[in-house]
């Protein structure tokens, strides 16, 4: 299928730049990890949406960042799509300097030229249908920043100590909601269930805590921003608990498939693999076995800094 | 399965992409979502499909290199090309021989 033709009425017609209507004139610059993220171009009804959905994450236009304009887009150009069990997914057309987006109620673009700016075009004005839309293009804006900044963004579970933090990989079905309940069971903290940061300071890799969560974690803020990584787990479900290290080569190949969207784009897919090298090579990886009701939490804490 | 002689000359395909660490190597395809894990044989042979050696050299590189029979040496290696070229990671040099 041709780019953009699961989700536009008229794919030939993608805007070329970014260029269009603003839905306002009112603007939020959203501190995130990679950030901080200005979006421009807002209707009141649409700032009122981010700020309940990210809270004190929303700053003022003054904080600057990676610029996002937002557009109107008319609902007739975005096909109908039954979401009843529907998995959420974007649709990519990466270039060497640009980067085109389809998805659900959105078009985006990604501009390298002269420095990484994005567009976004919806019909969606205010609540949770608005918010929605937004964070998924955060999400695709937030892991092309990271790159930029040695860091990644990864899909994956993280749990913390309050000290050093640990990183849960697998696929869909793998056991990261279940193990981040069991961490939090067992007095542990969740970062997110569904997305992560790793960003290298100056102490090493560590885990930069984003709002992008499923059901567990939070996004507005509380619990710790950032964290040391003290390691990689894949995860494996299983009744003989245990740990079982990884080479890392194994960690690398786990941690390019946990990668979203970068994983799949050809024109910074070299960049990518840097940074994950970097990360295999610095922090110790595991394959954990854990079991429903196991002791997961006390697994992890095992494990030596 | 392809049939690969040691005549046969195999280069890594243009949108393949790995890196080697520590011995093995994670190979990945631009076209393709996977990610593949090569243990330090394989990791070898992907290096040296450069799309000049034949693997009949490469066997006879390898062979410096790693203990063993160079009879089951050649055979793993011809296996090993064979796979990587059917997972689509090895192609067959224009002009060479058809494997």
């Amino acid at each position: 299928m041709s780019f953009g033709a699961g989700f536009l009425r008229h794919p030939d017609l993608f805007p070329a730049r970014r260029a269009g209507e603003p839905w306002g004139d009112r603007a939020v610059a959203l501190d995130v990890a990679g950030g901080p993220y200005l979006l421009s171009g807002l209707a009141a009804t649409q700032e009122e949406a981010l700020r309940r959905r990210f809270g004190p994450l929303c700053g003022t236009a003054e904080a600057g960042g990676t610029a996002t304009r937002v557009f109107r887009a008319p609902a007739a150009d975005f096909l109908p799509i039954d979401t009843r069990g529907w998995e959420y997914t974007l649709d990519l057309d990466p270039a060497p300097d640009a980067l085109r987006v389809a998805g659900l109620r959105l078009m985006a673009r990604l501009d390298w030229t002269p420095a990484l700016a994005g567009a976004l075009w919806t019909p969606e004005t205010a609540g949770e249908e608005w918010a929605s839309v937004c964070e998924n293009y955060l999400r695709l804006l937030t892991a092309h920043r990271l790159l930029e900044e040695g860091g990644a963004l990864l899909h994956s579970a993280g749990v913390s100590d309050g000290e050093s933090a640990w990183l849960l990989l697998g696929p869909s079905g793998a056991g990261k909601t279940t193990a981040s309940r069991l961490c939090l069971a067992g007095g542990g903290t969740v970062l997110s269930d569904d997305l992560n940061a790793v960003l290298f300071g100056e102490g090493g890799a560590r885990l930069r805590k984003l709002p992008f969560t499923g059901d567990l974690g939070e996004r507005a803020g509380g619990g710790p921003r950032s964290v040391p990584l003290r390691a990689v787990l894949r995860l494996a479900q299983g009744e003989e608990e245990g740990l079982r290290p990884l080479s890392p080569a194994a960690a690398l190949a786990s941690l390019v498939a946990a990668a979203p969207f970068v994983n799949r784009d050809p024109f910074r897919r070299e960049a990518l693999l840097a940074v994950l090298e970097r990360l295999a090579r610095a922090v110790p990886a595991w394959e954990v076995t854990f079991s429903r009701e196991g002791r997961l939490w006390a697994i992890l804490q095992s494990i030596p800094p | 399965m392809i049939a690969i002689t040691p005549a046969t000359v195999l280069q890594r395909r243009s949108d393949v992409r790995y890196r080697r660490i520590e011995g093995e190597a994670v190979v990945l395809r631009q076209s393709a979502a996977e990610v593949l894990v090569l243990n330090e044989v394989g990791a070898s042979v992907l290096e040296l499909a450069d799309g000049e050696l034949s693997v009949g050299e490469w066997i006879d590189a390898l062979a410096g290199e790693y203990d063993g029979d160079s009879a089951s040496l050649a055979r793993d290696v011809l296996a090993f090309a064979a796979e990587l070229a059917e997972a689509g990671l090895l192609e067959p040099v224009a002009g060479g021989p058809e494997p």
